[in-house]
């Protein structure tokens, strides 16, 4: 051997294989082999290909089983993610799995009718733990893929024009990264613009191995767990995922999110004119009421002031003169004399009567009843006392 | 912005329960007169917020790596 040439030790052969062997990510599909061993912490399996008899041997730690849905299984159709790997201590050559996911829709069905009554039990359908949807939303987080054919367009065509503002954020919506990506989204979101009212997850409809991200735990756990309500509608009508389940409010479609977002704003434009119109009527009556009393009382007071005159029957500029020298007395006079007014308009006050325990009875048409011979017997009539009203039925007259 | 500072939703609360108030039998005039300032102002810039219907889009990138 001559002096450049390299000699490695077993470790470093090892590791600078493994080094190589990291970059080498790929997917398998393949069944899952009889000899399962579970650990503690990671389960080792191996990935079959029958017709073709090759198999190879796998590693994957048992919080990335999740994703799966359903118990390892020898048979099992699966599809896995990852990169080889030369176990050092062994010198066994093994897959890493870091992503896992079921093939074919049987066994997909199976996990997703398991995974329903579990997180059913669970409580995370309960209607109570649904976080509401502000009335109205402006500030809209999108989590969907940028590249999908229907679900972006639809919803931007249907949220109409409302002064939105909207964020899109980009995520695969299937394949082996979808849950990871989708429940990225969610945390990214809820941690960077918490300030967002409302996150909509869409994506357009699909067969059962399309849908599996949102048909898995991982997802469902991060839509229960934000703290931005989430609006989810996946593809058509038909289509019903956990996601759907555990969303705070479910959409059919992305359209009929985009709706559910956008209808609030379209009626409050004709709300907001009807209040406006009340609020000048009401000022409008107000103000009428004000300037009847007013006048009322000025007429009253002119007619007091003349026949104090004429009983005392004093001569008018000596009066003046009183009244110029005695003049706080008759401030004080005239106070007096507002004040007494102001409680007699005070007592004809329909509301005050009704406070001192009088009570008004009326009849359907609103009519103050003042004489009961003209009430028919079974006829409804309506007693108003201070405190609320009652209706009562005409027995005998 | 202005915007951001004004809340929509809770502008259109006060609104309606200004309205409300607006239904009842004893009414103070003083309280009137500032409670229908106060309204027409809200139906205001409520009314401008309306107009202003034009949605914006922003992508957000993310750094999160994607394999596959």
């Amino acid at each position: 051997m001559s002096e450049t040439e390299k000699i490695f030790t077993v470790f470093e052969f090892v590791n600078s294989i493994n080094n190589f062997l990291i970059t080498q990510k790929a997917i398998v599909q393949g069944e899952i082999g009889e000899k399962i061993s579970c650990y503690p912490n990671y389960n080792i399996f191996y990935l079959l290909d029958k017709e073709q008899e090759a198999m190879f041997k796998c590693f994957i730690w048992n919080n990335k089983l999740d994703a799966l849905g359903v118990e390892l299984k020898p048979g099992l159709e699966i599809k896995v993610g990852g990169f080889p790997e030369l176990v050092k201590k062994r010198g066994d050559f093994t897959f890493h799995v870091e992503k896992i996911g079921l093939v074919g829709e049987g066994i997909l069905k199976q996990a997703f009718e398991a995974l329903k009554k579990k997180l059913f039990q669970a409580g995370f359908f309960d209607i109570t733990r649904k976080k509401p949807l502000p009335r109205f939303c402006q500030k809209i987080g999108v989590i969907t893929s940028q590249y999908g054919r229907g679900a972006l367009p639809d919803f931007k065509k249907h949220l109409g024009g409302y002064g939105f503002q909207i964020y899109v954020y980009d995520a695969r919506v299937e394949g082996l990264t979808a849950i990871d990506d989708i429940t990225e989204a969610i945390r990214w979101l809820n941690e960077n613009m918490p300030d967002i009212d409302v996150l909509v997850l869409v994506r357009g409809g699909g067969n059962w191995e399309s849908l599996r991200a949102f048909n898995s735990e991982i997802v469902a756990k991060a839509i229960y767990s934000s703290k931005i309500p989430i609006i989810c509608g996946v593809g058509h009508e038909t289509d019903e995922t956990i996601a759907d389940y555990v969303s705070d409010v479910r959409a059919s479609t992305p359209t009929d999110a985009a709706r559910i977002l956008s209808d609030p704003w379209r009626l409050v434009t004709a709300q907001i004119n009807g209040f406006e119109k009340h609020l000048i009527s009401s000022i409008i009556k107000l103000f009428k009421y004000v300037k009847e009393k007013a006048e009322s009382f000025e007429k009253d007071l002119i007619f007091k002031f003349k026949s104090v005159l004429g009983s005392q029957n004093i001569k008018i500029d000596r009066l003046f003169q009183n009244l110029i020298r005695d003049k706080d007395y008759w401030v004080e006079q005239i106070k007096k004399i507002l004040k007494q007014e102001e409680e007699k308009l005070g007592l004809s006050n329909p509301v005050l009567k009704l406070k001192q325990g009088y009570t008004m009875t009326v009849d359907e048409l609103g009519q103050i009843i003042k004489d009961p011979a003209k009430l028919k017997i079974s006829q409804t009539i309506k007693t108003k006392f201070y405190k609320g009203q009652i209706y009562s039925e005409v027995k005998r007259v | 912005m202005a915007e951001e500072k004004f809340n929509f939703t809770k502008a259109y609360q006060e609104i309606e329960e200004i309205n409300k108030w607006f239904q009842k039998e004893d009414i103070d005039l003083d309280e009137a007169l500032k409670k229908y300032k106060r309204g027409m102002e809200l139906v205001k810039k409520c009314k401008e917020r309306l107009q202003n219907t034009e949605n914006t889009f922003e992508e957000i990138k993310q750094k999160y790596s994607r394999e596959e």
